[in-house]
C-alpha cells in the first residue's frame, strides 16, 4: 500500500503544481491583459481618487477637470465645466458606472499610467510627482457651440472634420447629457441621474454621431457616382440618362420613383444636381451590378470598424448579399449603357435591392461621422484619413507624451474620380438641392439627402454632406448634418432643414482659431 | 523526541499567532488607517486558543506530528483576518460574520480537544463502521427532509434546527471516510481477487463490492439531488483513492474514472446548472455580466493583486460574490499577491505531506486507510475550490478548509485534524507503546 500512498503524494504534488502554474498565468503573465479587460472596472476604482489630467478643446476651453472635494470617501471629483456641450466626446468618469468617451479611451494618459509617463523620470519613483497628462482635443469649442445652437432641440447629429488630416473639429448629437451628474461620488445621486437619462426620450447617453447608424438616403448617391466613375462606366459627358418619373430594375415589377414624382434625367452633373432616383438606380442596376457597388461602399468605410479614438464605434452597413448571379444585363436590356471596365453589368437575384441601396435605402445605414468622412475623402482627392479627437497629450511639465500623427485610412477613389465628383458636388451647391450651403468667397461642395422611413405616417431623415475651403485651395472642412425624422415633419428635406446648420458650421470652422479667453 | 516535537509545535504556533496578529493589524491599517482597538484582546484570544490546543497535544498526543496544528492555525488565522477585513466592506449584513466565526473557532478547538480526549485509539472507531455508515448517509439526507432542510444559493445542503443552521454533509464526509476505511480493511483481500468476469473485464465478487458501491452511490445521488457538485466530486475522489490504495490495483482508478466520466456526462446532459457551470468554465468572458461574473471578477482580483498583492485592506475583494466563503482564496490572492496565494498552496501541501507520512508509517491497514482518506478529503477539497476559483477546473461550490467562513466546515475540519493528530501519535508509538513501556518501566511518566 505504501507504493500507492507515495504515488498519491506525487499526484497531489502534480495537482497543486498545476494550481501554481495557473496562478502564475493569472497573477503574473496574464495580469496586464486582465487589468486592461474592458469588463474590468477595477482600474477605474483605483484611479478614481487619484489626480487626473484635464481635457481641453483645441481653442483652450476646459472640458473636464478634477476638483478637490470634502467627502468622507473621496478626495477628488471629476467635473465638466461645459456641461452637456462635450458630454458625448469627453464621456464620463464615474466611480459607479466606469467611464466612456475620451475619459475611457485615454484613461492611461490622463491618469499617468502609460510606461512613457512612468519611466520618463526615474526620480519620480523616489519622490511623489504628478505624472498625469492633459489631453488636448482637436475639437473647437466655437464650432461645437455653433453646431449645437444650429441644431437646437431637434434630434440629430452634426460632425465637422478637417478632411486633410481626419481631425474632428466638432461632433454633436442631440439629445445629450451632462457628465458631471454621472460622476457624482454619491452613488444614490449618480444612480438617480443615470436612471433619468436611461428613461429619457431619444437615449441621451448614446453619442449617436458615431455609435448609431441611419439611412443615408440620397447622400449615398455620391458613392454610387464614384463607383460609376471609378469603373469607367460613367463620365461627365455620357451616359445621358432618360428623363423619366421612375425606374423599374430588372427582375422587379416595382418602380422606384423620383422625389415627389417629378421627371428627371440627363448627364451625371444634372442627375446629381437634381438627385434623380431613376438615374442612380439605373446606374447601379444596369451599369454596375453588385460587386463594383460593394467595393466602392467598402472603399468609403462601410462594413469596416471605424478606426476612431473613441470607444465602441458603430459599423456602417452596406448590404453584401444579393443572391446568385442570374445573367448579364444584356439578357434584359437591349444595348445597355456601358458597364464596369467595358463588360456588361452582372444581374443577381436581388438586383432590385441593389437599386434601392444605390440611393441609400434598403439596408444601407451609416454613422453621421462616416458621411462627413465621405465628403472629406472626395474633397481630399480620394484619400480618407483616420478620424481622431486627440491632438496631443501634455504632461504637467509641458512635455508632449503622446501626439496623433494624421494617417491615411483608405484610398477611396483615384484623384481623377474625386476631382470629377468635386465638380459635380460644387455644382449641386451652385444650382441644385444644396444651394443653401453656398458661402461667399469659398469653394463649397455638397449633397443633400432625404431618407424616407417606411413608417405609416411619412417621415424622413434630412441629411446634408459637404465640404468647403478657400477658393483654389484644398478644402479644410468637411461636414455631415443629420436631422432625424420627427413626427409631423414629413416635409423636411435635406436642402431646407439640414443645409442651414451645415452652412453655419462650415462658416465657423473656416474662421481662424481663436483661443478662448474666459 | 516527543518533547522536541512539542517544542517545535509551540514555536510554530507562536509564529502562526504572530503572522495572524500582524495580518490583523495590517488589514486594519489598510482599511481604516488605524491600529485595531482590540488588538490586545484579539492576540490574547488567538494565543490562548492555540495554547489550549497545544497543551492538549502535549497531554493527549505527545508524539504527534508537530506541523499539523500550526498549519491549521495559520490557515484559520489568515482566513479569520480576511473575514474580519471583508466584513467592513460587505455592509451591515456581514457585520456579524467575524464574531460568529470567532465563536466557531472556539467551538472547533474545543471539539478538537474533545476528540483527542475521547478517541484514545482510532481503531476503536473501526467497530462502529456500520453505525457510522448509517449516520453518514442520514446526515446526507437531512437537508432533503421537509421542515429541516433549507436551500441557500441553489444548493439544498443546509439543515435548520431552531436557530442553528449547519451543513450536515461536512460531518457525513468524516463518518463515511471512517466507514470506507474500515470496510476496505476487511475486504481488501477479497477485492484484490478479481474472479467475477464481465467479458474481458475481471472484477471482484459483486457481493463484496456491493455495500461500498451502494454507500457511495447513495451519497452521490443525494448530493446530486441537493445540487452539491463539489461534495459529490470530493466523495468520489476519496472513494476511488481508498479503493486504489487498499487493493493496490490501478484498474479501480480506471474503473472509477470511467464511472466518473459517465456520471459527469449524465449530469451534464440532465441538469441545466451543470451545463451552465461547464460553459462558464470554458468561456466565462461571454457571460461576464451574468453567470461568469464571479469567476471573471475573481480573475480580475487575482490579476490586480499581481506578484505582491495590493496589501491587506487595500484591495477590492468585496466585488466578488461569496468572497467570504467559496471565493476567499481570490481575496487572499488579491491582497497578498502571488506570494500569499502560493503560501496557501504550500500550507495545504505540507498538511497533505504530513497526512500521507502518517499513512506510510502506520502499520495497521485501517490506520493507513483512514489517514489516506482524511488527507484526501482536505487535499482534494482545497484543490477543488482553489481550482474552481482560478478556473483550472469547473467551479463547484465548496468551502476552503480552515480558511472560509462557515461553522460546519470549520468544526468538521478540526475534528478531521484531531483524528489525524491522534493517528500520528499512535503511529509514532503513542498510547500503545507508552502503555507497553509503562508496564515494563513503571517509573517512566506517561505524560
Amino acid at each position: 500500500m505504501n507504493v500507492q500512498i507515495r504515488r498519491l503524494a506525487t499526484v497531489f504534488i502534480l495537482l497543486y503544481g498545476a494550481l501554481f502554474v495557473q496562478l502564475n498565468i493569472i497573477q503574473l503573465f496574464g495580469a496586464e491583459r486582465l487589468n486592461n479587460d474592458p469588463n474590468n472596472t477595477r482600474p477605474l476604482y483605483d484611479d478614481f481618487d487619484e489626480r487626473r489630467g484635464d481635457i481641453v478643446s483645441a481653442d483652450g476651453a476646459l472640458l473636464a477637470t478634477t476638483v478637490e472635494i470634502d467627502d468622507p470617501r473621496f478626495e477628488r471629483q471629476r467635473t465638466y465645466p461645459t456641461g452637456d456641450l462635450f458630454g458625448h466626446v469627453s464621456g464620463f468618469f464615474s466611480f459607479n458606472f466606469g467611464a466612456d468617451g475620451v475619459e475611457r479611451e485615454y484613461d492611461d494618459l490622463l491618469s499617468g499610467d502609460t510606461n512613457k509617463q512612468k519611466f520618463s523620470d526615474l526620480g519620480a519613483i523616489l519622490h511623489e510627482r504628478d505624472l498625469t497628462a492633459d489631453i488636448e482635443l482637436t475639437l473647437r469649442r466655437d464650432v461645437q457651440q455653433v453646431a449645437r445652437d444650429a441644431l437646437g432641440d431637434r434630434k440629430g447629429s452634426v460632425v465637422a472634420i478637417d478632411p486633410r488630416t481626419g481631425a474632428i473639429l466638432a461632433a454633436h448629437s442631440w439629445p445629450n447629457y451632462d457628465p458631471s451628474k454621472l460622476s457624482d461620488p454619491d452613488a444614490a445621486r449618480a444612480e438617480e441621474a443615470r436612471q433619468e437619462l436611461l428613461a429619457a426620450d431619444g437615449n441621451p447617453l448614446l453619442p449617436k454621431f458615431y455609435r448609431e447608424i441611419f439611412f443615408p438616403g440620397s447622400t449615398f448617391k455620391v458613392i454610387t457616382a464614384a463607383a460609376g466613375l471609378e469603373t469607367g462606366a460613367v463620365g461627365l459627358a455620357d451616359p445621358v440618362y432618360p428623363t423619366v418619373t421612375s425606374y423599374t430594375p430588372p427582375l422587379s415589377t416595382r418602380p422606384i420613383s423620383n422625389f415627389e414624382g417629378s421627371s428627371c434625367g440627363g448627364r451625371l452633373i444634372e442627375v446629381l444636381r437634381r438627385s434623380c432616383n431613376s438615374a442612380f438606380t439605373q446606374m447601379a442596376a444596369e451599369q454596375l451590378g453588385p460587386n463594383p457597388m460593394i467595393d466602392m461602399a467598402e472603399a468609403f468605410g462601410f462594413n469596416w470598424e471605424l478606426p476612431i479614438d473613441l470607444p465602441a464605434p458603430a459599423v456602417s452597413n452596406f448590404p453584401t448579399d444579393y443572391g446568385s448571379f442570374v445573367a448579364p444585363i444584356t439578357e434584359y436590356v437591349e444595348d445597355p449603357f456601358p458597364g464596369p471596365n467595358g463588360e456588361p453589368a452582372e444581374v443577381f437575384d436581388s438586383q432590385a435591392t441593389l437599386a434601392q441601396a444605390a440611393i441609400g435605402q434598403n439596408d444601407v445605414k451609416a454613422t453621421p461621422i462616416l458621411m462627413a468622412m465621405v465628403a472629406g475623402a472626395i474633397a481630399n482627392d480620394g484619400l480618407m484619413m483616420k478620424p481622431y479627437v486627440m491632438d496631443r497629450a501634455v504632461d504637467q511639465t509641458g512635455d508632449v507624451v503622446a501626439e496623433t500623427e494624421p494617417s491615411l485610412w483608405i484610398q477611396s477613389t483615384r484623384p481623377s474620380t474625386a476631382a470629377t465628383l468635386q465638380i459635380a458636388m460644387e455644382d449641386v451647391v451652385k444650382g441644385g438641392t444644396a444651394s443653401g450651403l453656398a458661402i461667399n468667397g469659398f469653394t463649397v461642395g455638397g449633397k443633400t439627402g432625404t431618407a424616407q422611413l417606411g413608417t405609416p405616417e411619412p417621415q424622413s431623415h434630412a441629411w446634408i454632406i459637404g465640404y468647403a475651403g478657400p477658393s483654389g485651395e484644398p478644402a479644410s472642412v468637411a461636414v455631415a448634418v443629420l436631422v432625424e425624422a420627427q413626427q409631423g415633419a414629413s416635409e423636411q428635406t435635406g436642402g431646407r432643414v439640414a443645409a442651414p446648420i451645415a452652412r453655419a458650421v462650415l462658416e465657423q470652422a473656416l474662421r481662424p482659431i481663436e483661443p478662448v479667453t474666459d | 523526541m516527543k518533547s522536541r516535537r512539542r517544542s517545535a509545535e509551540l514555536g510554530l504556533i507562536v509564529l502562526a499567532s504572530a503572522i495572524t496578529g500582524g495580518a490583523y493589524v495590517l488589514a486594519s491599517l489598510g482599511w481604516s488607517a488605524s491600529v485595531p482597538a482590540n488588538i490586545g484582546p484579539f492576540l490574547g484570544v488567538v494565543i490562548g486558543l492555540l495554547l489550549f490546543a497545544h497543551l492538549a497535544n502535549r497531554w493527549l498526543a505527545p508524539r504527534a506530528d508537530p506541523v499539523l496544528l500550526p498549519l491549521a492555525a495559520l490557515l484559520n488565522g489568515l482566513g479569520y483576518v480576511m473575514i474580519a477585513r471583508l466584513a467592513g466592506d460587505l455592509g451591515d449584513d456581514a457585520a456579524d460574520l467575524p464574531g460568529l466565526q470567532a465563536n466557531w473557532v472556539a467551538v472547533s478547538i474545543a471539539a478538537y480537544v474533545a476528540v483527542l480526549l475521547f478517541v484514545r485509539r482510532v481503531r476503536s472507531l473501526e467497530r462502529y463502521r456500520y453505525i457510522l455508515a448509517v449516520i453518514g448517509l442520514f446526515l446526507l439526507i437531512v437537508p432533503l427532509i421537509p421542515g429541516i432542510g433549507r436551500e441557500i444559493n441553489g444548493a439544498r445542503i443546509w439543515a435548520s434546527i431552531g436557530p442553528v443552521n449547519f451543513q450536515p454533509g461536512e460531518f457525513a464526509k468524516l463518518a463515511l471516510a471512517v466507514f470506507f476505511a474500515a470496510y476496505l480493511t476487511d475486504k481488501r483481500e477479497l477485492l484484490q481477487q478479481a474472479t467475477f468476469r464481465i467479458g474481458r473485464l475481471r472484477l471482484p465478487e459483486p457481493r463484496h463490492l456491493g455495500p461500498i458501491i451502494l454507500a457511495w452511490g447513495i451519497s452521490v445521488l443525494v448530493m446530486i439531488s441537493e445540487k452539491d457538485l463539489g461534495s459529490s466530486l470530493l466523495f468520489f475522489a476519496m472513494f476511488v483513492v481508498l479503493l486504489w490504495v487498499a487493493t493496490e490495483k490501478v484498474s479501480y482508478v480506471l474503473l472509477g474514472t470511467a464511472l466518473f466520466s459517465a456520471g459527469a456526462y449524465f449530469a451534464w446532459a440532465q441538469f441545466d446548472h451543470v451545463r451552465e457551470r461547464i460553459s462558464t468554465w470554458i468561456d466565462p468572458w461571454s457571460v461576464a455580466k451574468d453567470e461568469g461574473f464571479q469567476t471573471v471578477e475573481a480573475a480580475f482580483a487575482l490579476a490586480d493583486g499581481g506578484l505582491t498583492g495590493s496589501g491587506l485592506g487595500l484591495g477590492q475583494p468585496d466585488r466578488i460574490p461569496e468572497v467570504e466563503t467559496d471565493f476567499i482564496f481570490a481575496a487572499i490572492g488579491e491582497e497578498l499577491g502571488l506570494i500569499g496565494s502560493t503560501a496557501i498552496l504550500i500550507a495545504y501541501l505540507l498538511m497533505i505531506g504530513s497526512g500521507l507520512r502518517i499513512a506510510v508509517r502506520a502499520s495497521r491497514t485501517f490506520d493507513k486507510l483512514l489517514a489516506v482518506g482524511l488527507t484526501t478529503l482536505v487535499g482534494v477539497q482545497a484543490f477543488i475550490i482553489i481550482g474552481g476559483v482560478i478556473r483550472l477546473v469547473p467551479l463547484t461550490g465548496i468551502t476552503l478548509p480552515f480558511v472560509s467562513y462557515g461553522g460546519s466546515s470549520l468544526l468538521a475540519n478540526y475534528v478531521l485534524l484531531a483524528l489525524l493528530v491522534r493517528l500520528s501519535d499512535e503511529v509514532e508509538g503513542g498510547a500503545d507503546q507508552v502503555a507497553l513501556a509503562a508496564s515494563e518501566k513503571p517509573t517512566e511518566s506517561v505524560a
